[in-house]
């Protein structure tokens, strides 16, 4: 028994498995900590779905830059769909101080389209790149997760999971404030 | 007091099932059958003292004796009866009671009931169920336990969460548990028989029914969980491929692959190694599935609480896995067998490959579920893995075995003649286009749908096709009439008619999951009086209404739904608010029909009287779930078959008494 490959292979995964699940003690699933809080927001340059428009982040410097990573397979995606468009209609359109940008992932423009008509969403929207460039230097985790980006072009918050209107009122509430740096 | 007796009672039950571990050993050693014999009465001693335990907890769930924490935690007073009974497994320390106590009720039936025809093994046996108590007894007592009292004792209880408040999530804990405890048995004969050296196909052929019994009890857990988590969580859907559904899954899958490969075992005496490889596989599964819902290790969206259990849970696994693979490679020469498939094409190769297709499953899943803790031990990145992997990898492997189903079943023992079996292909084959061509005609454009039903209608023809075929050779080889041969042909083969029923079950599933792919979903905001169309439907708010549901506060909008200008009914999508819960629960309406489901949620009641409602259309959801009668019928037919004991010439002498 000793000698036979099978009964080492065999136990090196059971000690792979066990060794794996004990390693998930010593952290904490819900904890997300993002290197790129209070650090310039990657750019990056969409299509918007369905039309030719494109949008590079950059150029958006002095407003205030809302970015929500989203999908249509995803389910906490509906939860929030209604938020994002609600801080669209009152901050983008109603007073032009903040642009809403949602940047679909593993997704095809059929299916995202589709999804955005079914929730009613009329904000920018794209799809990210088969390769997922822009969730990759995101550091994303999964969806849908949203970014608060100041007018200096600084994330200043990230959520994982759906947004509330309460955590998007609160947010927006320092990114918008009047004597913020970005409003200078 | 009385609670304190019940904390007795499960150390009393602690220190028998010690013995149990102890003494059935010390029989066989000594020669001494009083010994074994003193062990099979441990299991009753053990069983009544776990019996007594749960008695005293199941008393502070009816009295609403909330100087017992796990029944101020998970129960309040005016939670209704049959919630105050299913709130006992509402919670970990109580479904870890529920567990030993199927588990104790177990082992004394199977301590008793092969003592004559097993009794080689049975002592270890006794053993290896006595193992796995003595680690349930031992959380129970410490980490766990349900019997734990506080003081001062609040005057009402934290109440069961209101989402659990559903029939369905009354069973599907119990039921999943009955699985996963229901793998222990012929895991354990497994055991004994590798400790004794006693492998002929006894322990394959002794547990087959216990086998089949736990597989049942895990399908219809999770389908409950599915219809659960449909009906009360309110997001459409009933799958989402979540870390604790992927733990009861992978133990179902892997079991799903033993009850067939037990087969070429009992008919053909092969794959001696695989089957026991894969009922320790399968019963390490079912300890991680606990593991995984109740350790916290990976996200969830099931929001278990991080609990104490964890690393005993995977020092338990652990032990296992590496005792159980030890002891088969001590006795791999045992187990080799000298059978293997003859030829290419026969029924044994399509088993081989049924089983490579479902451990295949399982391994990706697992992969899937636990990648993200890999992941970030190897590159120290935060990744989830989400559905879209499950669905791209599993979805196409899920249909290719639909395909095998049918392709299998016309594939004969031993060897099969090409030629027949492209006869036999053609009839399956022709209906299989015929209704793809059908449902395009029909204007179902989906072409990952079309395959799926179009494979559905030619594994459904061949199932139905074959059993009738036999029919009609009875009828005419015994002079019967078709009706006594149609019952004949049930009644002679019960194996394979229960098999013939499970797998056209498996193709309503199958059917019934593809409406996935069809479903739709739009978000309306309803004002008074005014008709809004959804697809075909019309749906027109007549305005909100307000009731008391038991202990719920239920405000629901009334919405009557019309069809071609014919009214249908009146759905009622509602927000119930719970006195011990800070959120409104969503109600969700469901009108259901053969078609598909009109799945109503009621999003927000806004300013000016208007509603924001979700509307959804799930085509077919109701065909997975005829699945289950189909599953119930077939496992009764197979359970009503007995397999004629296989004798075995390879058990060597000396190595039987260690």
């Amino acid at each position: 028994m000793w000698k036979s490959w099978k009964f080492w292979l065999v136990m090196s995964g059971v000690v792979t498995v066990v060794g794996v699940l004990a390693y998930g003690f010593t952290v904490n699933p819900k904890f997300v900590k993002s290197p790129l809080l209070n650090g310039p927001a990657p750019n990056f340059t969409i299509t918007r779905l369905g039309g030719g428009e494109t949008l590079t982040l950059s150029e958006l410097k002095g407003t205030p830059v809302l970015l929500n990573f989203w999908a249509s397979w995803c389910l906490a995606c509906r939860d929030e769909a209604h938020v994002l468009q609600a801080a669209h209609k009152l901050y983008e359109e109603g007073q032009g101080r903040l642009r809403v940008l949602g940047i679909a992932i593993q997704d095809t423009p059929e299916k995202s389209m589709a999804f955005a008509r079914a929730f009613g969403k009329t904000y920018f929207l794209a799809l990210d790149n088969v390769a997922g460039d822009i969730s990759l230097s995101y550091g994303l985790y999964g969806v849908p997760e949203t970014f608060f980006i100041d007018a200096q072009g600084i994330i200043r918050f990230k959520h994982v999971g759906a947004v509330t209107p309460q955590l998007v009122r609160n947010n927006l509430a320092t990114l918008l404030a009047p004597n913020d740096e970005g409003k200078q | 007091m009385i609670n304190n007796i019940g904390y007795v009672f499960l150390a009393a039950a602690l220190a028998v099932s010690l013995y149990g571990v102890v003494v059935p050993h010390l029989g066989v050693v000594r020669n001494n059958w009083n010994l074994v014999r003193s062990a099979q009465f441990a299991t009753i001693l053990n069983l009544l003292l776990v019996l007594g335990a749960s008695a005293v907890l199941m008393r502070g769930f009816l009295m609403d004796d909330f100087s017992i924490r796990f029944v101020w935690q998970n129960s309040s007073t005016d939670l209704p009866l049959g919630y105050k009974i299913a709130a006992f497994w509402g919670g970990m320390d109580g479904s870890l009671l529920f567990w030993e106590l199927v588990l104790a009720g177990f082992a004394a039936v199977v301590a008793y009931s092969y003592q004559r025809s097993n009794r080689e093994i049975i002592p270890y046996v006794i053993v290896v169920l006595n193992i796995i108590q003595v680690f349930l007894l031992f959380l129970l007592t410490t980490y766990s336990n349900p019997l734990g009292l506080q003081a001062p004792i609040p005057l009402e209880g934290r109440g069961l969460n209101p989402l659990l408040q559903h029939p369905s999530m009354a069973a599907h804990p119990p039921l999943l548990y009955l699985g996963y405890i229901g793998f222990s048995v012929p895991f354990a004969f497994a055991i004994a028989s590798l400790i004794r050296g006693k492998l002929d196909n006894a322990w394959v052929v002794t547990t087959r029914r216990w086998t089949l019994f736990a597989w049942y009890s895990l399908i219809v857990g999770q389908m409950l969980g599915g219809q659960w988590a449909y009906e009360e969580l309110g997001w459409g859907g009933y799958w989402g491929w979540d870390p604790v559904e992927n733990a009861a899954l992978m133990p179902w899958l892997t079991g799903t692959a033993f009850l067939h490969s037990i087969m070429l075992q009992e008919k053909r005496n092969m794959m001696k190694v695989w089957n026991v490889a894969l009922i320790i596989i399968t019963f390490s599964l079912s300890i991680l599935g606990t593991f995984i819902v109740r350790s916290g290790v990976l996200n969830s969206v099931h929001a278990f609480a991080r609990s104490e259990i964890g690393p005993a849970f995977l020092i338990f696994i652990a032990l296992v896995m590496v005792a159980s693979f030890y002891l088969m490679f001590l006795r791999i020469k045992l187990l080799e067998s000298r059978h293997t498939a003859e030829r290419l094409l026969s029924k044994e190769s399509t088993f081989l490959l049924n089983n490579l297709f479902l451990v295949g499953i399982a391994f990706t899943v697992f992969l899937g579920t636990v990648f993200p803790l890999i992941a970030e031990a190897v590159r120290g990145t935060k990744l989830s893995i989400q559905a879209p992997f499950f669905n791209t990898i599993i979805g196409p492997l899920g249909v290719a075995l639909l395909a095998l189903l049918g392709l299998c079943t016309l594939i004969a023992w031993r060897h099969s003649n090409a030629r027949a079996l492209l006869r036999n292909l053609r009839l399956p084959l022709g209906v299989a286009v015929a209704a793809a061509a059908l449902m395009a005609l029909l204007g179902l454009r989906h072409p990952g749908a079309l395959l799926v039903f179009s494979i559905a209608a030619f594994t459904s023809t061949v199932l139905v096709s074959d059993y009738l075929r036999s029919v009609l050779a009875r009828a005419r080889q015994q002079r019967q009439s078709l009706l006594s041969a149609a019952g004949d042909t049930i009644m002679r083969n019960q194996q394979r008619f229960g098999g013939l029923v499970i797998h056209l079950g498996v193709v309503f599933l199958f059917v019934g999951l593809t409406g996935n792919l069809l479903n739709s979903e739009r978000i309306l905001t309803l004002t008074l009086n005014q008709p809004v169309r959804v697809e075909h439907y019309t749906l027109l708010f007549k305005g909100m209404k307000e009731e008391q549901v038991r202990n719920a506060r239920l405000r629901a909008a009334e919405i009557e739904v019309y069809r071609d200008g014919e009214f249908l009914e009146t759905l009622r999508p509602a927000r119930s608010f719970y006195p011990t819960q800070p959120d409104p629960l969503t109600e969700v309406a469901i009108r259901r029909t053969l078609a598909e489901d009109l799945y109503l949620v009621l999003a927000s009641e806004n300013a000016g009287g208007t509603v924001t409602i979700r509307a959804r259309i799930n085509p077919l959801v109701i065909w997975a779930w005829f699945a289950f009668p189909l599953f119930s019928v077939g496992v009764v037919a197979a359970l009503l078959y007995r397999p004629r004991r296989l004798e075995a010439p390879e058990t060597p002498k000396g190595l039987g008494y260690a």
